[in-house]
């Protein structure tokens, strides 16, 4: 009976699959499409690839998007590793536990709530709405996503190891940069590239933050298809997937040299 | 230690190159700190050709947004997040924009071709003296019918109640408009605010209910196209691209009298760049710009010098162009205040409630 059973797994892991990429293909297949419509598939062109790069506002739009996450991504990591240390070495256990909930409360509460919020901040601190209110925006709601991948790799972590440095007349510089940092690595590399990807495909908090000229994809998307459907949209999803695709693979290729680089090293 | 400073370090210089990218571009395309104007516009409401004659013109750039309501438009504005420097609100909500004191008066010294404007279409009652804004695109409310579903012409308000129209009538979704021609059908203001002409025009609404076939917004269009409906109740904008997409169709201005409504090109408050808006006013009425626009839009100008740069075929189109009789007869939503407008929207949502 197992080599059944094992099938049947196997089936059932293939149709989910096949649900969730359907669409994607779907769409990426017809931003292949000669005739002007998702209708139907008249003939293979790249004329929507064309007319997506020949676009310089959309050029910009993409390269902002990217440096938007890029930043966001880099400085949320930094102040996200400090919250998580902040958390790990709270004395009280009162302060720890409500420090963290405050931290899962910003995670799990709704974006369009976030991104109002922020909208009525800026506005009330008189902050023009463009290319610092988005990163500010971004930052804020990745910290929280950083936090709560580096902490678990922090609790992992012996005590000893600590005692035994400080034993071994570390300083505390010495305890952060020499033990402690190298040790939660793989949480802090999760937790880039999570808040990369998440501030990639941000549409519910950007939106409500852009202005002055300055847009993510994310929101130059929408408002395309709310003008009517056109292809450029399903090419500019196309390379958006793409994009998505080749950080993940960058992400695991990473996690893979650390782990075999930790073996060699046992 | 060396992974992480790597990982830390590497994005910013990247994102910096990024950003000296983007200079660049703004540089080679003349973007710059002082010398950028942000125009805020419905979706499709320009031909953009215009945007970039415009910019090698007067060495400014145009950051060109565009909104799908007047009350989306409106909220950016209150916000004032942004620094637009042109709006185009429809003519309600420019006297609520005066009343909340978002605009800024026009400089009139500055509008060389201002006298291209008809003057029938100005001073009007949400902005008397056009102290705050100049038209863009006017049009009416009207009907739009299939003559070969109807019998005969259909000409007054009163015949969708008199004509066998039976499951057959589309009434675009706004208390104004709909409110509006039941007041007009009974030979009454659709400004009015006595409560008998106002509950007396919803009571003849309902007994309109067996002849509409449904209460529709934007898909009016691709049904009325489709031959869904014989005829349907809407905007002469929408009016005249129902008719581009289905030429069988045809609209008109009831006899009793309608709606003259207006898309007006206004200055907000929040403008860094109030000389640059008046250029591109000034140049948005140029009567041969003027003339290429309304040829790409489709709805009505209100530039009169305009108007012999457009095909004959177009301006003698009474339909969309009527006679100044005409129009003198139609009227202008006036600003209700907030009861009275409570008053309309909750006879309309009672009517709206009759439904079959």
């Amino acid at each position: 009976m197992k080599p059944k059973k094992f099938k049947l797994a196997n089936l059932y892991l293939l149709v989910v699959f096949f649900i969730l990429y359907a669409p994607i293909l779907y769409l990426v297949v017809y931003s292949f499409n000669s005739g002007g419509t998702m209708s139907n598939f008249e003939g293979f062109t790249l004329d929507w690839y064309k007319s997506l790069f020949t676009d310089t506002r959309l050029l910009v739009i993409v390269l902002n998007t990217i440096v938007i996450a890029l930043l966001s991504a880099t400085i949320s990591t930094v102040l996200g590793v400090i919250g998580a240390l902040a958390i790990y070495t709270a004395r009280q256990r009162f302060t720890k536990t409500s420090l963290l909930s405050l931290n899962n409360v910003l995670i799990v509460s709704p974006d369009v709530i976030i991104g109002a919020s922020f909208l009525i901040l800026f506005t009330m601190l008189g902050i023009q709405l463009g290319f610092y209110s988005v990163l500010l925006a971004h930052i804020a709601f990745s910290v929280p996503i950083v936090v709560i991948l580096v902490l678990p790799k922090l609790q992992e972590m012996s005590p000893t190891l600590i005692d035994a440095s400080r034993d071994l007349g570390a300083s505390t510089w010495d305890v952060l940069t020499k033990v402690i940092l190298p040790y939660i690595t793989p949480g802090i590399f999760a937790g880039f590239f999570t808040a990369l990807t998440y501030s990639l495909d941000d549409f519910a908090v950007t939106f409500f933050v852009t202005g002055n000229g300055f847009t993510t994809l994310a929101v130059e998307v929408y408002s395309r298809a709310r003008q009517g459907i056109s292809l450029e949209i399903n090419a500019l999803s196309a390379i958006l997937f793409l994009f998505t695709l080749i950080l993940v693979l960058g992400y695991y290729v990473l996690a893979q040299r650390g782990a075999k680089a930790k073996e060699v090293r046992r | 230690m060396k992974k992480l400073v790597i990982m830390l370090t590497v994005p910013v210089l990247v994102s910096f190159g990024l950003l000296l990218w983007v200079y660049q571009i703004n540089l080679a395309q003349g973007f710059g700190g002082d010398n950028t104007l942000v125009v805020y516009n419905w979706g499709d409401y320009i031909d953009e050709d215009l945007i970039g004659e415009f910019e090698e013109e007067t060495g400014l750039k145009v950051i060109y947004q565009t909104f799908d309501s007047n009350e989306a438009m409106l909220t950016k504005i209150e916000q004032g997040g942004t620094a637009f420097d042109i709006a185009v609100p429809s003519d309600y909500a420019i006297s609520k924009m005066i009343e909340e004191d978002l605009l800024l008066p026009i400089d009139y010294d500055k509008l060389e071709n201002f006298d291209n404007i008809d003057p029938r279409f100005l001073d009007k009652s949400f902005d008397p003296g056009n102290t705050y804004s100049v038209p863009y695109f006017w049009g009416t409310v009207g009907i739009v019918y299939n003559p070969e579903l109807v019998d005969g012409d259909i000409t007054s308000w009163n015949d969708l109640w008199d004509m066998p129209l039976e499951n057959d009538i589309l009434l675009a979704d706004g208390t104004r408009e709909v409110m509006g021609f039941g007041l007009n059908s009974l030979g009454y203001s659709l400004n009015t605010t006595d409560k008998d002409e106002l509950l007396e025009a919803e009571k003849k609404l309902e007994t309109l209910w067996p002849n509409i076939k449904a209460i529709v917004g934007d898909e009016i269009k691709m049904l009325m196209a489709n031959r869904e409906a014989a005829a349907a109740v809407v905007w002469s904008g929408d009016a005249s691209e129902i008719m581009y997409e289905n030429e069988e169709l045809t609209y008109v201005i009831p006899e009793e009298g309608t709606n003259l409504w207006f898309d007006n090109l206004v200055i907000p408050n929040t403008s860094k760049n109030v000389e640059g808006a008046h250029q591109f006013i000034d140049f948005m009425l140029d009567a041969e710009i003027a003339a290429r626009n309304t040829d790409y839009v489709g709805y009505s100008t209100p530039n009169e010098a305009a108007l012999e740069f457009l095909d004959e075929e177009v301006t003698s189109d009474e339909r969309f162009y009527p006679s100044k009789d005409v129009t003198d007869e139609l009227e202008v939503y006036e600003n209700l205040g907030k009861r009275m407008n409570a008053y309309y929207n909750e006879l309309y949502l009672r009517f709206k409630m009759q439904s079959k």
